[in-house]
C-alpha cells in the first residue's frame, strides 16, 4: 500500500508543481489583480509616497492649509544641512564656502540652488551636486518617499503635525502605487464599448462554431465517408493543414489572399475592379475572413472526431438501409446523425472554449479592426492589459476581463465534465501494494 | 493495400468530390503560391510568375538590420520545441500512469482538474503568468517560456497518456510484481514500452505545438537573443517599412517545412491526437 | 525511448549555452539601448551610441582610465510591442539602461519608478544640454524634474498633392500662399473637406481618398482637437473640452458622410497607406516631418517639392492653426548601478551633441533639438529641415506629461474611432467619453 502511494505522489509531483505554478497561481493572481487599479503608472510591485502637483491638487479640498503649505519647493542653506554635509566626507571646501558665502539664502527651485552649489570653487560633480542639494531641501514637493512614515516624519519636520485621520488623507493623495477597487467590474458592466465587445464575441463564437467547427466539419466527415479511402485521406490531409501550420504563416497566407496587392485583388483586377484590401475594406469583409480563418482551423477537429464516430457505426446498418432503398440523405438523417449526438456535443463544448480563448488569428490578421469591428473579448483583454499604442497597460482592468473568461471557462468545463461523466473513467487499481 | 469495401458503394461519389475540391481550392492555392512565390518574381497585376530568383531567400545568409540571426532563431525554436516535448513527455507519462493505475489520494479530484484545465482558456492568464515568471526570475528566458508552454499543454498530455495506459492489460504489471520488481521498475521497463505509439504521437504533437507557438514567446520572451521563428516572422510582417510577401513567404517556407515533413511521415499519429484524443 | 533522454540532455545543454551571458572582463560595461518607432531611417536613435561610446572611451583613455563600452542596440519598428516589452522588462528588473521613447511615457513611468531623472546625472547647464530649446526641455520634465533629454523634434503638417490642387482651380501662386493663409486662419478644415470633395467630384482621386488621414491612432488627432479650440492640460490638470471634442468628432463623421474619407480607414495596413500617399492616390493628408524621409527614400517619391505642399493643420471652428511636436526623449531606466547609469548618462550627453544629433535629424527628416544644430552643414544645407523648421516649429504644441494622460488618450481615441465608423453619433461619443473619463479619472480631469 505504502509503496504505491509514495511512488504515485512522487510521480505526480512534477505535474502538480507545474499546474500549481502556471494554472492555479495565475488564476488566483488574476482574481487579485482584477480587484485593483494596477496599470503602468502604478506599477505592479507597489508604490512610493510623493507630493506631486497632482497630489497637492487632490489635497486642496480636504486639507487646504496643508496643500498651500507644501505647494512650493524651497531650498535653504542652513546650519542643519551644513552639519549633515560635513558628515558626508566630501571635500571640506563645499561646506566651508557655503557657510561663508550663502548662509541663510532661500531658493524657490532646485535648479537655482544647484546653480549655486555647482559654482563652488571645488567643483562638485553632478552626483555630488544632487547629494548636497538634497541636504538643503526644505520642502516635500516632488520628493519620493519609500515609506509612508518617512513622508509623515518629513511633514512633521516642516511643522505639519497631522492627526491619524489627516495622515490617511495625505497618504491616499500621495500614494503612487495601486489600490484595491471594484471599479473594473463597474466599467465592464456599464461601458457601452464592453457591451459591443461582448456582442462581437458572442457573434464570432456562435457563427464560427455553427458554420465551421460543427457544420462544415460534419460536412467534411460525411462527404469523405462516402469516398474511396484514398481520396478521402487526401481531403482530410488538406483540411488538417490549417491546424498544423504555425499560426503566423497561416495568417500570412490569408493576408496574401486578401491584401490590396494579393491574390483576390489581382484576380478581380482582370475584370476591371480596382485593387482593394479585401480583409479590412469593411467590417463585413473583416468578419467574413475572420470567421473563415478560424473556421478552417476549427473544422479539422470536428472532421476527425465525426469521421471516427461514423467509422464506428456498424457497416451492416448501411447495407441494410441500402437494401431497403434508402438514399444517402436518408442514411445521414436516420443512421449517422442520431449516432453523432455525443460527438457533436463534445466538439461544441470543447470548441466553444477554444474559440473564446483564441485571439492569435484575429490579432495577426485584423488586430481587431477595421475600427474595433472584430475586437473580441480575449483580444480586448490582451490589448487592455498588454498591447496598446499609448503604452498605458491596464493590468487591473485586463485581469478583470480575463477573469470573466476564466469564470465562463470553469462553468463550461464543469458542464462538460457532467456530460462526459468523468467518474466512470476512474477504475480502481487492481494491484493493492 | 487492399481497398476496403465502402458503404453505399452503389452511389457515385463524383459530385461530392467535385464539391469538396471546390471548397478546398482556396487552401490549395494558398499553399501552392506559398512555395511558388519564394523562388519567383511576379509582375505587378499578374498571377503568373515570369522569373526565377533566390532573392527572397537572402535572409539565410544576410542578417537583416535590427533582426537577430536566422540560424540563432532557428536553433532557439528547435531547443524550445524539443524541450517542451521532453518536459511534456516526462511529466505527462508519469502523471498519466498515476492517474490510470496508482492509488493516490484525491485521484478523482486530480483527474477532474486535469479535464477542466484541458479545455481551459489558459492564454487569458498571460498577465498573471508573467508575474509568476518574474518572481521565479525566468521572464525573457527560453526556459521560462518552455515551462509555461509545457504546463499549458500538460493537461491534454496527461489526459491522453491516462487513456493509453488504461488500454494496457493489468496482467503485464501483475507478472512484473510477481517477479519481484518494484512498481517503478514495472512502469519503466514493462508498461512504458507498451505505449510507445502513444509516446510517439504525444511527442510529435508537443513538438509541433511548440514549434508553432506565437503569443507566449512574443509576450514572455521578447528579447532578440531568445526569439523564436514565429516571433521573428511576425516582426518582419508587422514592420510596414519592408513589406515584401516574397521574403515573408520564404521565411514562412523555411519555418513550415519541418512541420510538413513531420506531418507527411507521421500523419496517422497526428490524426489520432488532433481528433480530440480521448481514446487510446 | 532511448532517443528521448539524449535529446533531452542535449537540449538542456544547448539552453544553458544559449542563455549564458557573454563573459565580461572587469572593465567592460554593457549599455543597452532600446528605441521605439524606429524604421530604417531612424537607425541613429541607437547608432548614435556607437559614436558616443567611441568618444567616451577615447576620453577615458586620455584620462588614463581603461573603459570598454559594449553598446547593445534594440530598435523596435512599432510602438505596441515595444512598450509592452519595455514595461514588462522594467517590472521584471531587466530594463535596458537607456530608452528612446515618446515623451508622454515620462509621466506614468516616473510615477511607477521605472525611470530616474536624467538631471541627477547630467548637469543641465552644461553644453550641449544647456543649448537645447527650452520648450523641448520643458516637454521632457515631470513633477519638477527633468527626466529625459530630447532626442528629436518634429512637427506634423497637412500635406496637399499639388497637381490636384491645380486641377481644382488653384494657381501656383495660390498654392505658394496657402501656408500663410492657413496660418492666418483664412483656409480652415472646412475648406479641406470642400477641396477634398472637389478632387473626388472631378475624378482625380477615388472615393474615400480626398482626405486621407493617418491610418492608426497617433498624437496627430490631438491636433484636430486643438484646431477646434480644445486644450489638453491646464496647470497640471487634464482638460476635456466637450464642445471642442464634439466638433472634432463631428468633423470626422462629416468627412465620412461626405465620402472623402473612408469609413473603415482606421486599421488599414501601413504599407498600403504609404504606397498610396507616395503615388498621388490621395488628395490631402496629414503626417509628420519624417514622412519626407520615408516618401523620398523608400516610397520612391523623387520630386517631393514639385508634388507636395505642406502647411500647419488648418484651424477649425473655435480654434487656430497649429501643429504638434512629439519629441522622443532619451530616458534613463531605473534598476542599474550608479556607475552604469552615469556612463549611460554621459553617452546620452555626447549623443546629443549637434553634429551627432544632426545625423538622425537629417536622415529621418526630424527637426533639430538645438539652435547650434541648425548650423551644422548637413542640417543647414537641407531644404526640408530648414523650411519645415521655419514654417511649423514656432506653432508647435505638445501633449502633456501627465501620468493619467494615457487613459484620457485611450478614451478619446476609442470614441473618435466609434464616431468615425458610425458606431456612435458625435453627441453620444462625447457623452460616453465624459462618463468614462469621470469614472476613471475623477478629480484629475476638468470637464467643461
Amino acid at each position: 500500500m505504502r509503496t504505491s502511494r509514495t511512488l504515485g505522489l512522487f510521480m505526480i509531483a512534477p505535474a502538480s508543481i507545474m499546474i500549481f505554478l502556471f494554472f492555479l497561481m495565475p488564476v488566483v493572481l488574476t482574481a487579485i489583480f482584477a480587484m485593483t487599479n494596477m496599470s503602468t503608472a502604478t506599477g505592479i510591485s507597489g508604490g512610493a509616497w510623493q507630493v506631486t502637483q497632482a497630489a497637492v491638487n487632490r489635497l486642496k479640498t480636504d486639507l487646504p492649509e496643508l496643500a498651500d503649505g507644501i505647494a512650493e519647493p524651497r531650498f535653504i542653506i542652513d546650519e542643519e544641512g551644513l552639519k549633515e554635509l560635513e558628515t558626508l566626507k566630501l571635500k571640506p571646501g563645499f561646506a566651508a564656502e557655503l557657510r561663508a558665502e550663502h548662509m541663510g539664502e532661500v531658493y524657490p527651485s532646485r535648479r537655482e540652488a544647484e546653480r549655486v552649489i555647482k559654482a563652488l570653487k571645488d567643483r562638485p560633480s553632478t552626483r555630488e551636486v544632487k547629494q548636497i542639494s538634497d541636504l538643503f531641501n526644505r520642502s516635500v514637493l516632488n520628493t519620493r518617499f519609500e515609506t509612508r512614515d518617512e513622508l509623515m516624519a518629513n511633514l512633521k519636520k516642516l511643522g505639519f503635525d497631522l492627526t491619524p485621520q489627516q495622515q490617511d488623507i495625505v497618504a491616499r493623495a500621495t500614494y503612487t502605487g495601486w489600490i484595491w477597487t471594484t471599479d473594473n467590474f463597474r466599467i465592464i458592466s456599464s461601458s457601452p464599448d464592453m457591451a459591443q465587445i461582448f456582442f462581437n464575441t458572442a457573434f464570432y463564437v456562435s457563427v464560427t462554431l455553427l458554420l465551421f467547427n460543427v457544420g462544415y466539419a460534419l460536412f467534411l466527415a460525411l462527404t469523405t465517408h462516402y469516398m474511396q479511402a484514398s481520396t478521402a485521406s487526401v481531403f482530410r490531409a488538406i483540411w488538417l493543414l490549417p491546424r498544423i501550420t504555425p499560426v503566423v504563416i497561416y495568417v500570412l497566407l490569408w493576408k496574401w489572399l486578401t491584401w490590396d496587392s494579393g491574390f483576390i485583388s489581382t484576380f478581380m483586377s482582370q475584370f476591371g475592379y480596382p485593387p482593394k484590401n479585401y480583409l479590412l475594406d469593411t467590417a463585413y469583409n473583416a468578419w467574413f475572413f475572420v470567421i473563415l480563418i478560424n473556421g478552417f482551423i476549427g473544422a479539422s477537429m470536428g472532421m476527425l472526431v465525426f469521421s471516427s464516430a461514423i467509422k464506428a457505426i456498424p457497416q451492416t446498418q448501411f447495407h441494410a438501409s441500402e437494401v431497403d432503398g434508402a438514399s444517402r440523405l436518408q442514411q445521414i438523417r436516420y443512421i449517422i446523425l442520431p449516432q453523432l449526438r455525443w460527438p457533436i456535443l463534445f466538439v461544441t463544448c470543447y470548441q466553444t472554449l477554444s474559440l473564446l480563448a483564441s485571439f492569435n488569428e484575429i490579432l495577426l490578421s485584423t488586430r481587431g479592426g477595421p475600427g474595433k469591428a472584430t475586437e473580441v473579448w480575449s483580444l480586448a483583454a490582451f490589448h487592455t492589459a498588454l498591447n496598446n499604442y499609448t503604452g498605458n497597460l491596464e493590468y487591473g482592468l485586463g485581469a478583470a476581463m480575463a477573469l470573466v473568461l476564466v469564470v465562463v471557462g470553469i462553468i463550461l468545463s464543469l458542464i462538460y465534465l457532467r456530460i462526459f461523466r468523468y467518474d466512470t473513467l476512474i477504475s480502481k487499481p487492481l494491484i493493492e501494494d | 493495400m487492399a481497398e476496403k469495401p465502402q458503404p453505399s458503394a452503389n452511389f457515385s461519389s463524383l459530385p461530392v468530390i467535385l464539391l469538396l475540391t471546390l471548397f478546398s481550392l482556396p487552401l490549395v492555392l494558398m499553399y501552392a503560391y506559398l512555395f511558388i512565390d519564394t523562388i519567383s518574381e511576379t509582375p505587378v497585376g499578374s498571377l503568373i510568375p515570369n522569373e526565377f530568383t533566390l532573392r527572397h531567400w537572402s535572409f539565410l545568409w544576410q542578417t537583416k538590420t535590427g533582426k537577430p540571426n536566422i540560424w540563432l532563431v532557428t536553433l532557439n525554436t528547435f531547443i524550445f520545441a524539443s524541450c517542451i516535448t521532453a518536459v511534456i513527455l516526462t511529466v505527462a507519462s508519469m502523471a498519466g500512469y498515476v492517474l490510470s493505475r496508482l492509488n493516490v489520494p484525491a485521484r478523482g479530484f486530480f483527474l477532474a482538474g486535469v479535464m477542466v484545465l484541458h479545455a481551459f482558456p489558459s492564454v487569458t492568464l498571460i498577465i498573471a503568468i508573467f508575474i509568476v515568471l518574474q518572481y521565479i526570475g525566468l521572464y525573457n528566458s527560453l526556459i521560462g517560456v518552455i515551462l509555461v508552454k509545457a504546463a499549458i499543454d500538460l493537461p491534454l498530455g496527461i489526459w491522453l497518456m491516462k487513456g493509453f495506459y488504461d488500454t494496457v492489460p493489468w496482467e503485464i504489471e501483475m507478472a512484473g510484481i510477481v517477479d519481484g520488481a518494484s512498481r517503478f521498475t514495472v512502469w519503466r521497463r514493462l508498461v512504458l514500452p507498451q505505449i510507445k505509439p502513444a509516446v510517439m504521437a504525444l511527442g510529435l504533437f508537443s513538438f509541433l505545438t511548440g514549434w508553432s507557438e506565437f503569443i507566449l514567446p512574443q509576450v514572455l520572451a521578447p528579447g532578440a537573443q531568445v526569439q523564436v521563428l514565429s516571433v521573428y516572422l511576425a516582426s518582419l510582417i508587422i514592420d510596414d517599412n519592408n513589406f515584401d510577401f516574397g521574403t515573408f513567404k520564404a521565411v514562412g517556407v523555411f519555418y513550415v517545412v519541418p512541420v510538413l515533413i513531420l506531418y507527411v511521415f507521421f500523419q496517422k499519429h497526428l490524426m489520432n491526437i488532433y481528433g480530440g484524443g480521448t481514446k487510446g | 525511448m532511448t532517443v528521448l533522454p539524449i535529446l533531452k540532455s542535449a537540449a538542456l545543454a544547448a539552453v544553458l549555452l544559449a542563455s549564458t551571458a557573454v563573459f565580461a572582463s572587469a572593465k567592460d560595461v554593457t549599455i543597452s539601448v532600446w528605441s521605439g518607432g524606429s524604421g530604417p531611417n531612424d537607425n541613429y536613435r541607437t547608432d548614435a551610441f556607437d559614436i558616443a561610446a567611441d568618444i567616451l572611451e577615447r576620453e577615458a583613455a586620455i584620462r588614463g582610465e581603461q573603459l570598454n563600452i559594449i553598446v547593445q542596440k534594440t530598435p523596435y519598428s512599432g510602438w505596441e510591442d515595444f512598450k509592452q516589452a519595455l514595461t514588462l522588462a522594467a517590472e521584471a528588473k531587466k530594463a535596458p539602461n537607456i530608452v528612446a521613447t515618446g515623451h508622454e511615457d515620462i509621466g506614468p513611468w516616473a510615477q511607477a519608478g521605472l525611470i530616474v531623472p536624467v538631471e541627477n546625472y547630467i548637469d543641465l547647464d552644461s553644453w550641449p544640454i544647456g543649448d537645447i530649446y527650452p520648450n523641448l526641455m520643458e516637454i521632457t520634465s515631470f513633477n519638477g524634474a527633468v527626466y529625459g533629454i530630447p532626442q528629436d523634434a518634429e512637427s506634423r503638417p497637412m500635406f496637399f498633392w499639388k497637381p490636384y490642387m491645380k486641377a481644382i482651380g488653384y494657381t501656383d501662386s495660390d498654392i505658394e500662399a496657402l501656408p500663410g493663409k492657413i496660418e492666418k486662419g483664412e483656409y480652415t478644415l472646412k475648406n479641406v473637406l470642400e477641396d477634398a470633395r472637389k478632387m473626388q467630384d472631378k475624378g482625380l482621386v477615388q472615393a474615400g481618398y480626398g482626405f486621407y488621414p493617418r491610418n492608426s491612432n497617433g498624437p496627430d488627432y490631438w491636433q484636430f482637437y486643438t484646431s477646434f479650440g480644445g486644450v489638453m492640460e491646464e496647470e497640471g490638470k487634464l482638460v476635456f473640452d466637450k464642445a471642442a471634442m464634439k466638433r472634432t468628432y463631428q468633423y470626422f463623421a462629416d468627412l465620412v458622410k461626405a465620402g472623402v474619407t473612408k469609413k473603415n480607414h482606421i486599421g488599414m495596413p501601413g504599407d498600403q497607406w504609404w504606397k498610396e500617399v507616395a503615388t498621388g492616390k490621395a488628395g490631402i493628408w496629414h503626417g509628420g516631418t519624417w514622412h519626407y524621409a520615408r516618401l523620398v527614400n523608400q516610397e520612391g517619391l523623387k520630386d517631393f517639392f514639385a508634388n507636395v505642399q505642406f502647411t500647419l493643420i488648418p484651424a477649425g471652428e473655435g480654434g487656430k492653426a497649429n501643429t504638434l511636436t512629439h519629441p522622443l526623449a532619451y530616458l534613463l531606466m531605473a534598476g542599474h548601478t550608479e556607475e552604469e547609469t552615469q556612463i549611460a548618462a554621459d553617452l546620452i550627453k555626447i549623443a546629443s551633441e549637434p553634429r551627432i544629433n544632426a545625423l538622425h535629424a537629417i536622415k529621418s527628416a526630424h527637426l533639430g533639438i538645438s539652435p547650434s544644430e541648425t548650423k551644422v552643414d548637413l542640417y543647414a544645407g537641407n531644404r526640408w529641415a530648414s523650411e519645415a523648421t521655419e514654417r511649423l516649429l514656432p506653432h508647435a504644441n505638445a501633449m502633456p506629461n501627465n501620468a493619467e494622460f494615457g487613459k484620457y488618450w485611450t478614451i478619446m481615441w476609442k470614441n473618435l474611432e466609434a464616431t468615425w465608423t458610425g458606431a456612435k453619433t458625435a453627441d453620444a461619443a462625447v457623452n460616453d467619453a465624459e462618463t468614462e473619463l469621470k469614472s476613471t479619472l475623477g478629480n484629475s480631469i476638468i470637464i467643461r
